[in-house]
Protein backbone atom coordinates (compact mmCIF):
# COMPACT_ATOMS: atom_id res chain seq x y z
CA UNK A 1 0.00 0.00 0.00
CA UNK A 2 1.30 3.34 -1.20
CA UNK A 3 1.52 6.41 1.93
CA UNK A 4 -1.44 8.36 -0.43
CA UNK A 5 -3.41 4.90 -0.15
CA UNK A 6 -2.53 4.93 3.54
CA UNK A 7 -3.46 8.45 4.15
CA UNK A 8 -6.76 7.44 2.36
CA UNK A 9 -7.17 5.63 4.57
CA UNK A 10 -6.63 7.28 7.82
CA UNK A 11 -8.50 10.02 6.26
CA UNK A 12 -11.73 8.76 4.51
CA UNK A 13 -11.48 5.00 6.29
CA UNK A 14 -13.16 3.41 3.16
CA UNK A 15 -13.48 -0.16 4.67
CA UNK A 16 -15.96 1.45 7.21
CA UNK A 17 -19.86 1.27 6.65
CA UNK A 18 -21.88 4.31 7.16
CA UNK A 19 -23.93 4.07 10.82
CA UNK A 20 -26.78 6.18 11.74
CA UNK A 21 -24.81 7.71 14.40
CA UNK A 22 -22.52 9.20 11.30
CA UNK A 23 -25.17 10.81 9.76
CA UNK A 24 -26.78 12.22 12.41
CA UNK A 25 -23.33 13.19 13.79
CA UNK A 26 -22.63 14.92 10.28
CA UNK A 27 -25.75 16.85 10.28
CA UNK A 28 -24.94 18.06 13.82
CA UNK A 29 -21.68 19.50 12.80
CA UNK A 30 -22.77 20.97 9.37
CA UNK A 31 -25.40 22.93 11.91
CA UNK A 32 -22.54 23.94 14.15
CA UNK A 33 -20.61 24.88 11.07
CA UNK A 34 -23.89 26.82 9.70
CA UNK A 35 -24.62 28.76 12.74
CA UNK A 36 -20.79 30.04 13.06
CA UNK A 37 -21.06 31.02 9.25
CA UNK A 38 -24.31 32.79 9.74
CA UNK A 39 -22.80 34.51 13.62
CA UNK A 40 -19.74 35.70 11.52
CA UNK A 41 -21.86 37.04 8.54
CA UNK A 42 -23.93 39.48 10.35
CA UNK A 43 -21.12 40.44 12.89
CA UNK A 44 -18.93 41.34 10.19
CA UNK A 45 -21.80 42.60 8.27
CA UNK A 46 -22.63 44.97 10.82
CA UNK A 47 -19.76 46.15 12.08
CA UNK A 48 -18.17 46.93 8.66
CA UNK A 49 -21.84 49.01 8.02
CA UNK A 50 -21.68 50.76 11.22
CA UNK A 51 -17.46 51.56 11.95
CA UNK A 52 -15.28 50.59 9.13
CA UNK A 53 -14.32 54.33 7.32
CA UNK A 54 -11.00 53.51 5.26
CA UNK A 55 -9.41 50.81 4.12
CA UNK A 56 -6.40 50.57 5.86
CA UNK A 57 -5.26 46.64 5.04
CA UNK A 58 -6.52 45.23 2.04
CA UNK A 59 -7.17 41.21 2.10
CA UNK A 60 -7.45 38.24 -0.29
CA UNK A 61 -9.67 39.77 -2.88
CA UNK A 62 -9.78 42.84 -1.60
CA UNK A 63 -6.57 43.77 -3.10
CA UNK A 64 -8.01 43.87 -6.71
CA UNK A 65 -10.94 45.91 -6.24
CA UNK A 66 -12.40 48.58 -4.41
CA UNK A 67 -13.55 46.72 -0.94
CA UNK A 68 -14.43 50.29 0.78
CA UNK A 69 -17.81 50.25 -1.55
CA UNK A 70 -18.93 47.08 1.40
CA UNK A 71 -18.78 50.22 4.12
CA UNK A 72 -21.66 51.83 2.37
CA UNK A 73 -25.03 51.16 0.57
CA UNK A 74 -25.99 48.27 3.11
CA UNK A 75 -23.49 46.07 0.88
CA UNK A 76 -22.32 44.00 4.10
CA UNK A 77 -26.24 43.46 5.34
CA UNK A 78 -27.49 41.97 2.13
CA UNK A 79 -24.04 40.10 1.60
CA UNK A 80 -24.78 38.57 5.12
CA UNK A 81 -28.72 38.26 4.07
CA UNK A 82 -27.53 36.15 0.95
CA UNK A 83 -25.28 34.32 2.90
CA UNK A 84 -27.96 33.32 5.46
CA UNK A 85 -30.19 32.10 2.86
CA UNK A 86 -28.01 30.44 0.58
CA UNK A 87 -26.06 28.73 3.64
CA UNK A 88 -29.83 27.05 4.83
CA UNK A 89 -30.61 26.31 1.94
CA UNK A 90 -27.44 24.46 1.15
CA UNK A 91 -27.91 22.82 4.50
CA UNK A 92 -31.27 21.12 3.19
CA UNK A 93 -29.78 20.80 -0.22
CA UNK A 94 -32.40 22.91 -1.64
CA UNK A 95 -31.08 24.34 -4.89
CA UNK A 96 -27.70 23.19 -6.62
CA UNK A 97 -24.75 21.27 -5.93
CA UNK A 98 -22.33 24.03 -6.73
CA UNK A 99 -24.05 26.94 -4.35
CA UNK A 100 -22.02 26.08 -0.86
CA UNK A 101 -19.38 27.51 -2.93
CA UNK A 102 -21.34 30.54 -4.01
CA UNK A 103 -21.20 30.45 0.70
CA UNK A 104 -17.85 30.52 0.61
CA UNK A 105 -16.52 33.59 -1.82
CA UNK A 106 -19.56 35.83 -0.19
CA UNK A 107 -18.28 34.28 3.18
CA UNK A 108 -14.60 35.62 2.08
CA UNK A 109 -16.10 39.11 0.67
CA UNK A 110 -17.70 39.25 4.02
CA UNK A 111 -14.58 39.01 6.07
CA UNK A 112 -11.95 41.06 3.33
CA UNK A 113 -14.48 43.58 4.14
CA UNK A 114 -14.70 43.69 8.00
CA UNK A 115 -11.06 42.37 8.79
CA UNK A 116 -9.28 45.38 5.95
CA UNK A 117 -8.89 47.62 9.05
CA UNK A 118 -5.04 46.64 9.67
CA UNK A 119 -5.72 43.37 12.04
CA UNK A 120 -5.67 39.61 10.42
CA UNK A 121 -7.56 37.48 12.82
CA UNK A 122 -6.84 33.75 12.64
CA UNK A 123 -9.90 32.33 15.00
CA UNK A 124 -12.62 32.06 12.02
CA UNK A 125 -10.30 30.15 9.40
CA UNK A 126 -11.38 26.57 10.89
CA UNK A 127 -15.10 27.35 10.18
CA UNK A 128 -14.02 29.41 6.54
CA UNK A 129 -12.28 25.95 5.99
CA UNK A 130 -14.93 24.08 7.06
CA UNK A 131 -17.33 25.96 4.45
CA UNK A 132 -14.91 25.28 1.79
CA UNK A 133 -14.52 21.60 2.29
CA UNK A 134 -18.59 21.71 2.46
CA UNK A 135 -18.43 23.16 -0.49
CA UNK A 136 -16.05 20.83 -2.52
CA UNK A 137 -18.14 18.14 -1.11
CA UNK A 138 -21.00 19.15 -2.05
CA UNK A 139 -19.68 19.46 -5.45
CA UNK A 140 -17.50 16.65 -6.23
CA UNK A 141 -18.73 14.56 -3.66
CA UNK A 142 -22.66 14.79 -3.79
CA UNK A 143 -22.98 10.99 -3.01
CA UNK A 144 -24.81 10.50 0.65
CA UNK A 145 -22.40 8.02 1.41
CA UNK A 146 -19.28 10.03 0.06
CA UNK A 147 -20.10 13.41 1.23
CA UNK A 148 -19.88 13.12 5.08
CA UNK A 149 -16.85 11.21 4.55
CA UNK A 150 -14.55 13.81 2.60
CA UNK A 151 -15.91 16.52 4.70
CA UNK A 152 -14.51 15.28 7.54
CA UNK A 153 -11.68 13.74 6.01
CA UNK A 154 -10.33 16.69 4.32
CA UNK A 155 -11.08 19.27 7.59
CA UNK A 156 -9.14 17.44 9.64
CA UNK A 157 -6.17 17.12 6.79
CA UNK A 158 -6.29 21.17 6.52
CA UNK A 159 -6.65 21.77 11.09
CA UNK A 160 -3.14 19.23 10.78
CA UNK A 161 -1.21 21.09 8.07
CA UNK A 162 -2.22 24.44 9.76
CA UNK A 163 -1.07 23.60 13.08
CA UNK A 164 2.18 22.22 11.81
CA UNK A 165 2.42 25.05 9.26
CA UNK A 166 2.25 27.71 11.98
CA UNK A 167 4.95 25.49 13.79
CA UNK A 168 8.10 26.19 10.78
CA UNK A 169 6.42 29.84 10.49
CA UNK A 170 7.60 30.43 13.77
CA UNK A 171 11.14 28.50 13.19
CA UNK A 172 11.51 30.76 9.78
CA UNK A 173 10.38 33.61 11.68
CA UNK A 174 12.37 33.65 14.56
CA UNK A 175 14.56 30.42 14.50
CA UNK A 176 15.03 28.09 17.11
CA UNK A 177 15.07 30.45 20.32
CA UNK A 178 11.70 31.30 19.66
CA UNK A 179 10.65 29.87 22.49
CA UNK A 180 12.54 32.06 24.70
CA UNK A 181 10.59 33.13 27.79
CA UNK A 182 11.23 36.85 27.52
CA UNK A 183 9.56 36.51 24.03
CA UNK A 184 6.30 35.20 26.19
CA UNK A 185 6.92 38.32 28.28
CA UNK A 186 6.80 41.13 25.45
CA UNK A 187 3.59 39.51 24.29
CA UNK A 188 1.73 39.58 27.85
CA UNK A 189 2.33 43.09 27.80
CA UNK A 190 1.45 43.86 24.35
CA UNK A 191 -2.00 41.36 25.44
CA UNK A 192 -2.44 43.73 28.52
CA UNK A 193 -1.89 46.86 27.15
CA UNK A 194 -5.10 45.78 24.69
CA UNK A 195 -7.15 44.52 28.04
CA UNK A 196 -6.29 47.88 29.52
CA UNK A 197 -7.43 50.09 26.82
CA UNK A 198 -10.87 47.76 26.23
CA UNK A 199 -11.59 47.12 29.88
CA UNK A 200 -10.13 49.88 31.55
CA UNK A 201 -8.22 47.98 33.72
CA UNK A 202 -5.72 44.57 33.58
CA UNK A 203 -4.36 42.42 36.38
CA UNK A 204 -2.37 39.19 35.67
CA UNK A 205 -3.87 35.94 36.24
CA UNK A 206 -1.87 32.83 37.94
CA UNK A 207 -0.20 31.58 34.92
CA UNK A 208 0.51 35.10 33.68
CA UNK A 209 2.11 35.42 36.86
CA UNK A 210 4.01 32.39 36.88
CA UNK A 211 5.30 33.09 33.60
CA UNK A 212 6.31 36.84 34.22
CA UNK A 213 8.46 35.50 37.26
CA UNK A 214 10.54 32.91 35.91
CA UNK A 215 12.09 32.90 32.48
CA UNK A 216 12.43 28.97 32.65
CA UNK A 217 8.82 29.20 33.32
CA UNK A 218 7.75 30.96 30.22
CA UNK A 219 10.50 29.43 28.38
CA UNK A 220 8.67 26.10 29.10
CA UNK A 221 5.12 27.13 28.44
CA UNK A 222 6.10 28.50 24.89
CA UNK A 223 7.79 24.98 24.23
CA UNK A 224 5.24 22.76 24.96
CA UNK A 225 2.70 25.00 23.04
CA UNK A 226 5.35 25.16 20.15
CA UNK A 227 6.02 21.24 20.17
CA UNK A 228 2.13 20.73 20.00
CA UNK A 229 2.09 22.45 17.27
CA UNK A 230 4.76 20.42 15.21
CA UNK A 231 2.70 17.26 15.90
CA UNK A 232 -0.93 18.72 14.86
CA UNK A 233 -0.29 16.97 11.59
CA UNK A 234 -0.66 13.51 13.14
CA UNK A 235 -4.23 14.29 13.85
CA UNK A 236 -4.25 12.63 10.24
CA UNK A 237 -3.88 9.37 11.90
CA UNK A 238 -7.27 8.11 13.13
CA UNK A 239 -5.86 6.09 16.15
CA UNK A 240 -3.50 9.48 17.25
CA UNK A 241 -6.30 11.93 16.43
CA UNK A 242 -8.06 12.07 20.23
CA UNK A 243 -4.57 12.37 21.17
CA UNK A 244 -3.00 15.10 19.66
CA UNK A 245 -6.66 17.11 19.73
CA UNK A 246 -6.60 16.76 23.15
CA UNK A 247 -3.23 18.42 23.14
CA UNK A 248 -4.21 20.95 21.03
CA UNK A 249 -7.07 21.76 23.36
CA UNK A 250 -5.23 22.07 25.99
CA UNK A 251 -2.63 24.56 24.08
CA UNK A 252 -5.20 26.79 22.99
CA UNK A 253 -6.55 27.01 27.02
CA UNK A 254 -2.95 27.91 27.67
CA UNK A 255 -2.65 30.52 24.99
CA UNK A 256 -6.07 32.15 26.48
CA UNK A 257 -4.45 32.08 30.00
CA UNK A 258 -1.50 33.38 28.97
CA UNK A 259 -2.37 36.13 26.20
CA UNK A 260 -6.20 36.66 26.86
CA UNK A 261 -6.80 35.23 23.08
CA UNK A 262 -9.97 33.42 23.13
CA UNK A 263 -10.70 30.83 20.03
CA UNK A 264 -14.32 29.56 21.16
CA UNK A 265 -14.99 28.88 17.39
CA UNK A 266 -11.87 26.57 17.05
CA UNK A 267 -11.59 24.92 20.16
CA UNK A 268 -15.50 23.66 19.52
CA UNK A 269 -14.64 22.37 16.39
CA UNK A 270 -11.69 20.70 17.47
CA UNK A 271 -14.07 18.89 20.54
CA UNK A 272 -16.52 18.07 17.35
CA UNK A 273 -13.47 16.58 14.81
CA UNK A 274 -10.84 15.24 16.86
CA UNK A 275 -13.12 12.76 18.80
CA UNK A 276 -15.42 9.46 16.84
CA UNK A 277 -18.28 10.78 18.39
CA UNK A 278 -20.51 8.67 15.97
CA UNK A 279 -19.68 5.40 18.20
CA UNK A 280 -21.37 6.84 21.11
CA UNK A 281 -24.11 8.40 19.14
CA UNK A 282 -24.99 4.55 17.41
CA UNK A 283 -25.33 3.32 21.18
CA UNK A 284 -28.61 5.32 21.58
CA UNK A 285 -29.40 5.99 17.34
CA UNK A 286 -30.33 2.26 15.45
CA UNK A 287 -31.65 4.31 12.14
CA UNK A 288 -31.63 7.29 10.39
CA UNK A 289 -34.50 9.26 10.67
CA UNK A 290 -36.20 9.61 6.85
CA UNK A 291 -35.86 13.44 6.65
CA UNK A 292 -32.41 13.80 7.68
CA UNK A 293 -31.39 11.47 4.97
CA UNK A 294 -32.50 13.65 2.43
CA UNK A 295 -30.67 16.42 4.18
CA UNK A 296 -26.90 14.63 3.96
CA UNK B 1 -17.39 5.91 0.70
CA UNK B 2 -15.30 3.60 -1.36
CA UNK B 3 -11.25 2.69 -1.84
CA UNK B 4 -11.51 4.39 -5.28
CA UNK B 5 -13.65 7.33 -3.81
CA UNK B 6 -11.11 7.59 -1.28
CA UNK B 7 -8.34 7.75 -3.71
CA UNK B 8 -10.15 10.30 -5.66
CA UNK B 9 -10.64 12.71 -2.04
CA UNK B 10 -6.86 12.71 -1.50
CA UNK B 11 -6.35 13.77 -5.23
CA UNK B 12 -8.86 16.22 -4.69
CA UNK B 13 -7.54 17.74 -1.21
CA UNK B 14 -3.65 17.70 -3.46
CA UNK B 15 -5.21 20.09 -6.08
CA UNK B 16 -6.84 22.40 -3.12
CA UNK B 17 -4.12 22.04 -1.48
CA UNK B 18 -2.25 23.40 -4.86
CA UNK B 19 -4.58 26.17 -5.13
CA UNK B 20 -4.08 27.00 -1.13
CA UNK B 21 -0.20 27.59 -2.25
CA UNK B 22 -0.85 29.49 -5.41
CA UNK B 23 -3.04 32.25 -3.38
CA UNK B 24 -1.21 32.05 -0.18
CA UNK B 25 2.08 32.73 -1.86
CA UNK B 26 1.55 36.03 -3.50
CA UNK B 27 -0.68 37.51 -0.51
CA UNK B 28 1.87 37.09 1.98
CA UNK B 29 0.74 34.11 3.29
CA UNK B 30 -2.97 35.13 3.77
CA UNK B 31 -5.81 34.17 1.77
CA UNK B 32 -8.76 33.57 4.19
CA UNK B 33 -9.65 31.19 4.93
CA UNK B 34 -6.13 29.78 3.59
CA UNK B 35 -3.33 31.00 5.67
CA UNK B 36 0.11 30.20 6.67
CA UNK B 37 -0.63 31.04 10.27
CA UNK B 38 2.58 33.09 10.83
CA UNK B 39 0.81 34.88 14.06
CA UNK B 40 3.65 35.40 16.74
CA UNK B 41 6.12 33.93 14.17
CA UNK B 42 8.12 36.95 14.67
CA UNK B 43 9.39 37.10 18.52
CA UNK B 44 11.14 39.55 20.57
CA UNK B 45 10.34 42.65 17.53
CA UNK B 46 8.85 46.19 19.88
CA UNK B 47 5.55 46.46 19.27
CA UNK B 48 3.08 49.42 19.37
CA UNK B 49 -0.07 49.59 20.63
CA UNK B 50 -2.89 52.10 21.37
CA UNK B 51 -4.94 53.39 24.11
CA UNK B 52 -6.85 56.22 24.99
CA UNK B 53 -6.21 58.53 28.38
CA UNK B 54 -8.66 60.98 29.62
CA UNK B 55 -6.99 63.73 30.88
CA UNK B 56 -9.61 65.91 31.18
CA UNK B 57 -8.72 67.21 34.95
CA UNK B 58 -4.79 66.51 34.37
CA UNK B 59 -2.46 69.73 34.17
CA UNK B 60 -2.03 71.26 30.84
CA UNK B 61 2.16 71.22 30.83
CA UNK B 62 1.89 67.81 31.49
CA UNK B 63 -0.76 66.09 29.32
CA UNK B 64 2.07 66.08 26.23
CA UNK B 65 4.75 64.32 28.11
CA UNK B 66 6.36 60.86 27.71
CA UNK B 67 5.86 58.50 30.45
CA UNK B 68 6.54 54.93 31.54
CA UNK B 69 3.25 52.69 31.89
CA UNK B 70 3.66 52.00 35.83
CA UNK B 71 4.42 56.14 35.71
CA UNK B 72 0.38 56.64 34.35
CA UNK B 73 -1.47 59.09 36.33
CA UNK B 74 -4.69 59.53 33.66
CA UNK B 75 -7.81 56.99 33.37
CA UNK B 76 -7.69 54.73 30.58
CA UNK B 77 -10.98 55.15 28.39
CA UNK B 78 -12.36 51.38 28.34
CA UNK B 79 -13.36 51.64 24.33
CA UNK B 80 -15.23 48.83 24.29
CA UNK B 81 -17.75 50.37 26.00
CA UNK B 82 -17.90 52.87 22.97
CA UNK B 83 -18.39 49.84 21.33
CA UNK B 84 -15.07 50.28 19.52
CA UNK B 85 -12.72 47.11 18.88
CA UNK B 86 -9.93 47.75 20.74
CA UNK B 87 -7.58 45.79 17.95
CA UNK B 88 -9.01 47.54 15.04
CA UNK B 89 -8.41 51.19 17.00
CA UNK B 90 -4.53 49.99 17.36
CA UNK B 91 -4.13 49.12 13.99
CA UNK B 92 -5.91 52.53 12.89
CA UNK B 93 -3.72 54.89 15.27
CA UNK B 94 -0.28 52.52 15.21
CA UNK B 95 -0.80 51.76 11.25
CA UNK B 96 -1.61 55.43 9.80
CA UNK B 97 1.30 56.92 8.44
CA UNK B 98 -0.34 60.55 7.21
CA UNK B 99 -2.51 62.18 9.91
CA UNK B 100 -4.55 63.99 7.74
CA UNK B 101 -7.66 65.74 8.93
CA UNK B 102 -10.23 62.85 7.57
CA UNK B 103 -8.40 60.51 9.61
CA UNK B 104 -8.01 62.73 12.74
CA UNK B 105 -11.78 63.65 12.45
CA UNK B 106 -12.38 59.63 12.09
CA UNK B 107 -11.02 59.19 15.71
CA UNK B 108 -13.77 61.45 16.76
CA UNK B 109 -16.49 59.47 14.66
CA UNK B 110 -15.40 56.28 16.25
CA UNK B 111 -16.24 57.28 19.87
CA UNK B 112 -19.06 59.63 18.82
CA UNK B 113 -18.81 63.48 19.46
CA UNK B 114 -21.88 62.94 22.04
CA UNK B 115 -19.27 60.04 24.14
CA UNK B 116 -16.69 62.77 25.02
CA UNK B 117 -18.98 65.91 25.46
CA UNK B 118 -16.69 68.28 27.11
CA UNK B 119 -14.60 65.50 28.45
CA UNK B 120 -10.10 65.75 26.81
CA UNK B 121 -8.83 62.14 25.21
CA UNK B 122 -5.49 61.94 24.96
CA UNK B 123 -5.10 58.77 22.24
CA UNK B 124 -1.78 57.72 22.69
CA UNK B 125 0.41 55.34 21.41
CA UNK B 126 2.20 52.55 23.75
CA UNK B 127 5.61 51.02 22.88
CA UNK B 128 6.89 47.87 24.46
CA UNK B 129 10.22 46.39 23.83
CA UNK B 130 13.10 44.12 25.18
CA UNK B 131 15.18 45.81 27.85
CA UNK B 132 18.55 44.21 29.17
CA UNK B 133 18.34 40.57 29.75
CA UNK B 134 14.99 40.75 32.00
CA UNK B 135 12.53 42.72 31.80
CA UNK B 136 10.15 45.22 29.26
CA UNK B 137 9.70 48.48 29.53
CA UNK B 138 6.64 49.87 28.01
CA UNK B 139 6.05 53.76 27.55
CA UNK B 140 3.10 55.99 26.63
CA UNK B 141 3.44 58.19 23.86
CA UNK B 142 0.71 61.35 23.85
CA UNK B 143 -0.23 61.58 20.24
CA UNK B 144 -3.32 63.01 19.49
CA UNK B 145 -5.70 65.40 22.03
CA UNK B 146 -9.74 64.61 21.00
CA UNK B 147 -12.35 66.74 22.17
CA UNK B 148 -16.43 66.61 20.74
CA UNK B 149 -15.16 68.72 17.69
CA UNK B 150 -11.56 69.56 17.81
CA UNK B 151 -8.17 67.48 17.30
CA UNK B 152 -4.34 68.34 18.29
CA UNK B 153 -1.53 67.10 17.78
CA UNK B 154 1.49 66.53 20.19
CA UNK B 155 3.64 69.67 19.91
CA UNK B 156 6.39 67.63 21.65
CA UNK B 157 6.86 65.08 18.57
CA UNK B 158 8.53 65.83 15.30
CA UNK B 159 6.40 66.36 11.67
CA UNK B 160 7.17 63.45 10.57
CA UNK B 161 5.90 61.26 13.23
CA UNK B 162 2.51 62.38 11.54
CA UNK B 163 3.51 63.03 7.99
CA UNK B 164 5.60 60.17 6.47
CA UNK B 165 4.48 60.44 2.67
CA UNK B 166 2.49 62.66 0.57
CA UNK B 167 -0.63 63.93 2.13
Amino acid sequence: MSWKEKLSYELFEPDRDQSPGEIVFFKLFELFVLFYTIKFAWEWGVYTQFRNVEVVLPLGLANYFDISIFFDYNLALINAGFITIIGIASYFRLGYKWQYMVVMVLLHIQYVARFSQGEIPHSQNLIGMSVLCFAIGAWFFPDKKQMPRFVMGSIIFFIGLGYTSAFFAKLIGTGFNWFDGRHLWLWIGEKSIDILSREGAWSPNFLQSLALQSTAMASLILLIGWFTELIGFTMWWKKLRPYTTTLLIGMHFGITLTMNIRFDAFVIQLILVGFPWYILLDRYIKSTPKYLKRWV
Amino acid sequence: MNKLSAKRGLKVIGITLLIYAVLVAPHEGEFWPFSIYPMFSQAGNPWTRAMVLDVTDQPADEIWEMHALEDRTADAVPVGRYGVDQIDFSNFVSKTENWTEQRRNALITMFGADEIQDQQWMVSKVKGELVGQDSVAIRIVPFIKITADDTELNPNLPESDYFRGAQ
